[in-house]
């Protein structure tokens, strides 16, 4: 409800108060008036009364005075008519003095027979105070009047004679004032009349006025009901989280449905705002947005700055899901001012949801950086040669076919999971370092997310077949990207054969076809292909990353057998990898030794005697004995009783087992426990040896001796 | 410490006087030439907090432009030791911070508003107008 329709109802309920009072009040005066006017009446009724009584009076006390005459003439008993006499001019003047102090007294008319009675009483007073004998009796003259009787006798002659001349006019005087007190009586009757008139007229208004405003009051307190509902309404459907805070900084008794689903909590009555957000956000969040909300009180600053420097216009706060945890979600906090008469009276806060616009702003972000990695993947597959990026993408294939099957073995015990564990990381660990070597960097970054997620379930104490499904949906995805790197790649290549020099491209993918001895493609790549550019950019990338300098030579790799290229190119590129983590010196370390800055990484592969020779040296720092037992102790490998025991040689053969890594950061590069393990694995697979010579500072060189009967044959890498 | 020569007077207003605070001389010189009141009289140029106040005390100004990220002192604390000079300034947070936490504190310690940095002329016309009424 406005204030508007505030002040008009306050000042109706004034109007009908003043109206209630002045009606109250007339009905009022109109009662006592009424009440007056009739108890006037009661008593003119009761004079008219009276002095129609009274007319009859004088001319009875003439007759009572003419009969007690006779009586006395007679000489008769005279005794009564005395006592008539007495009694009618007693009554009479009783009556009249009663009138005279009654209302009738008021009356001019009643002043005529009174002073008319004052002069008539006392001519009858003598007769009527007579108490004597009247008569004597003597035996000869009989009865006759006594001395007293003549005078009583002289009084009632009198008397009679001013009877005869007043009674007529005092009967007159008496009708003439009972005539003016009926029409006096009359008139009260018709004022009484219109009072009461004006009575019914006034309790009528009074009535309608009461209707009126009680109808005008149930009219407003519907509005009211109804204005009250469209809040409830307006509060329970609105999107945003609404609510109103005092200068205290505290929270009003309404809000709408939305801010309970947002905090999920109810108690928000009387809630300070630092309380709201104490639990949900960070201290310095905090103590900004209570300092921004004191600033709303004041008038410093208008609405349009205070809205352009609100720090709460997206927040990240961390809110219970009601299921023991907790989830992030992004709010935005609106401030309005609420003007009073006297600056500020309550800020209106407005909060919104903004979660999903929140993280879609953030998959746009994430899609865009997807995009801008596609591109940078297609530039970076511009530079890999075609053959060897399809041999990569087969030899990726079947390993991850083999990471597939490994996840999908069943295990039951501890041994097993670990076993398991150990398989996929082997695999994991060749394709990435091909990726590498390739500088497929999306390949490369993926297989080491997933290589991670292997090393965190190594750690856990037990093991369950579900610590291996987050592995398989990871795996999905990179068989879908290594789906989409071939498909560009088909693309890049379609592109290419409309470029010139298409020509030459296509004589090699078909000769890369005619070598393949079965199924084309994928499945074994026959391609005998040239080891060396990889191999060379790989070293320069390695070099770069771990801040190290070396050249790498290489010579014979022409000569490696089609069956063995894919062992031979994954054991140099992890045997590159430890030199370039492990073995090459930073370049000042080797010159505080007195060698050369630039390190020398050789690798030669030829035929000897009946088989097959691959040399592998670095003249980086070597491999120390003590450094080995030491990490494998750590590693918890062997014991140390085991290491002390061990002999040089021994310790050498320590590098060769699974799970053995001597630096501590895990890098892409190295630091994972693998890599020479799966070098000796797969030399051991083809039949044939491998072995390390070192000297601690000057070099190290590893070397892999394979037999020549299975070249012939075809061996799975 | 540079002192501005006089800008031409206004008749009718009272005039007030500007003082710019930027450790930036180009800053400095971009706010000077763009406003566009004739009331306003620059009264000095400062490049940090420090030099600030001793300006302040010579030249009580009325208006003063603040930049946040200066040396020796920054203009937070410069805010709050000019509004304890004189509790009547009107301070403008000229500012390349987007933290909002940082305009909050700047309106706190007593400065009546924020433009930030890069600003067109029109919005830093607007802003000192803002402050001025």
């Amino acid at each position: 409800m406005t204030r508007a329709a505030g002040t008009a109802r306050r000042r109706q309920l004034v109007t009908a108060a003043g109206l209630g009072t002045v009606l109250t009040v007339v009905m009022g005066a109109v009662l006592v008036m009424g009440f007056r006017l009739a108890t006037n009446m009661r008593a003119g009724i009761g004079a008219l009364q009276a002095a129609s009584t009274l007319q009859t009076y004088p001319e009875e006390i003439s007759r009572q005075l003419s009969t007690l005459r006779d009586r006395l003439e007679v000489r008769a008993y005279s005794g009564q008519a005395l006592a008539d006499l007495q009694g009618t001019v007693s009554r009479f003047d009783q009556k009249l003095n009663q009138l005279a102090g009654s209302h009738a007294a008021d009356s001019p008319q009643l002043g005529r027979p009174l002073l008319l009675w004052h002069q008539y009483a006392p001519v009858l007073d003598p007769v009527v105070s007579f108490t004597g004998q009247p008569y004597v009796d003597s035996d000869t003259a009989g009865s006759s009047l006594s001395r007293e009787g003549r005078a009583h006798y002289a009084a009632v002659k009198r008397a009679q004679l001013f009877a005869s001349d007043s009674a007529g006019p005092l009967q007159a005087q008496l009708a003439a004032l009972s005539a003016t007190l009926q029409r006096s009586s009359s008139d009260a009757a018709a004022r009484l009349r219109t009072l009461l008139l004006a009575g019914v007229l006034a309790a009528l208004s009074l009535a309608g006025a009461a209707g009126y405003f009680q109808l005008t009051r149930s009219k407003h307190e519907r509005a009211a009901l109804e204005a009250q509902e469209q809040t409830r309404d307006i509060l329970k459907t609105v999107r945003e989280g609404l609510f109103l805070l005092d200068s205290e900084h505290h929270i009003g008794t309404v809000w709408s449905d939305a801010l309970t689903r947002m905090f999920s909590r109810q108690d928000f009555a009387g809630l300070s705002f630092e309380r709201l957000l104490k639990d949900l956000v960070p201290p310095a969040t905090l103590t900004t947005a209570t300092k921004y909300i004191k600033l709303l009180w004041g008038d410093r600053a208008h609405e349009n700055l205070m809205k352009s420097i609100n720090p709460l216009g997206q927040l990240e706060v961390k809110i219970d899901n009601g299921h023991g945890g907790r989830e992030t979600r992004y709010l935005q906090f609106d401030f309005h001012r609420v003007m009073g008469q006297d600056g500020v009276k309550h800020v209106l806060c407005a909060v919104g949801d903004i979660t999903s616009s929140v993280l879609l702003a953030h998959e746009l972000e994430e899609s865009q950086e997807n995009a801008s990695a596609q591109v940078d993947m297609m530039l970076g597959l511009l530079h890999v040669d075609p053959l060897q990026l399809v041999s990569f993408l087969d030899t990726a294939d079947s390993s991850l076919k083999l990471v597939n099957t490994i996840l999908k073995e069943p295990a039951r015990t501890d041994a097993e999971f670990r076993k398991k564990l150990g398989g996929l990381f082997r695999e994991l660990h060749g394709i990435k370092g091909e990726a590498q070597a390739l500088n497929l960097k999306s390949i490369a970054g993926r297989v080491h997310t997933l290589e991670d997620m292997v090393s965190e379930c190594k750690k856990k104490p037990e093991l369950s077949g579900s610590d291996f499904l987050p592995m398989v949906l990871k795996l999905d995805e990179l068989l879908a990207h290594l789906r989409s790197v071939r498909e560009m790649a088909a693309r890049l290549t379609a592109l290419k054969d409309t470029a010139p020099g298409a020509a030459a491209m296509a004589a090699a993918a078909g000769a890369a076809a005619a070598s393949g001895a079965d199924a084309p493609g994928r499945s074994q790549p026959r391609v005998v292909e040239d080891l060396s550019p990889t191999l060379l950019a790989m070293a320069k990338r390695l070099a770069a990353d771990n801040s190290k300098r070396f050249r790498l030579t290489l010579g014979g790799l022409a000569d490696v057998p089609p069956s063995y290229a894919a062992t031979i190119k994954d054991c140099i590129i992890q045997m590159l990898r430890n030199a370039a983590v492990h073995g090459i010196e930073p370049p000042e370390a080797r010159r505080a030794n007195t060698k050369q800055d630039i390190g020398l990484v050789s690798v030669h592969f030829r035929k000897n005697g009946d088989g097959y020779e691959l040399v592998f040296e670095d003249d980086g720092a070597g491999i120390a004995a003590e450094t080995l037992k030491a990490a494998a102790v750590r590693k918890q490998l062997i014991s140390e009783q085991e290491a002390a025991e061990m002999d040089t040689r021994a310790a050498m053969a320590l590098i060769f087992r699974p799970g053995f890594s001597t630096c501590e950061d895990v890098s892409m590069d190295a630091g994972r426990g693998v890599g020479m393990d799966i070098v000796a694995r797969s030399v051991y697979a083809l039949g044939g040896k491998i072995g390390v010579t070192t000297h601690p500072g000057r070099f190290t060189r590893f070397k892999i001796v394979l037999p020549a009967g299975r070249a012939a044959s075809s061996a799975v890498a | 410490m540079r002192n501005g020569k006089a800008v031409a007077k206004n008749g009718g207003k009272r005039t007030l006087k500007l003082m710019i605070v930027d450790d930036s001389n180009i800053m400095r010189r971009r706010i000077e030439r763009s406003q566009r009141f004739e009331q306003l009289e620059l009264v000095g140029t400062a490049g940090n907090g420090l030099e600030a106040l001793e300006l302040f005390k010579k030249t009580d100004p009325d208006v003063v432009t603040m930049d946040i990220t200066m040396p020796q002192m920054d203009g937070i604390e410069c805010i709050a030791r000019l509004v304890a000079m004189k509790p009547a300034v009107r301070i403008l947070v000229v500012s390349a911070l987007a933290d909002k936490a940082t305009a909050v504190e700047a309106m706190e310690r007593g400065a009546n508003g924020f433009l930030n940095k890069p600003f067109t002329d029109r919005q830093l016309n607007e802003a000192i107008a803002e402050l001025m009424r």
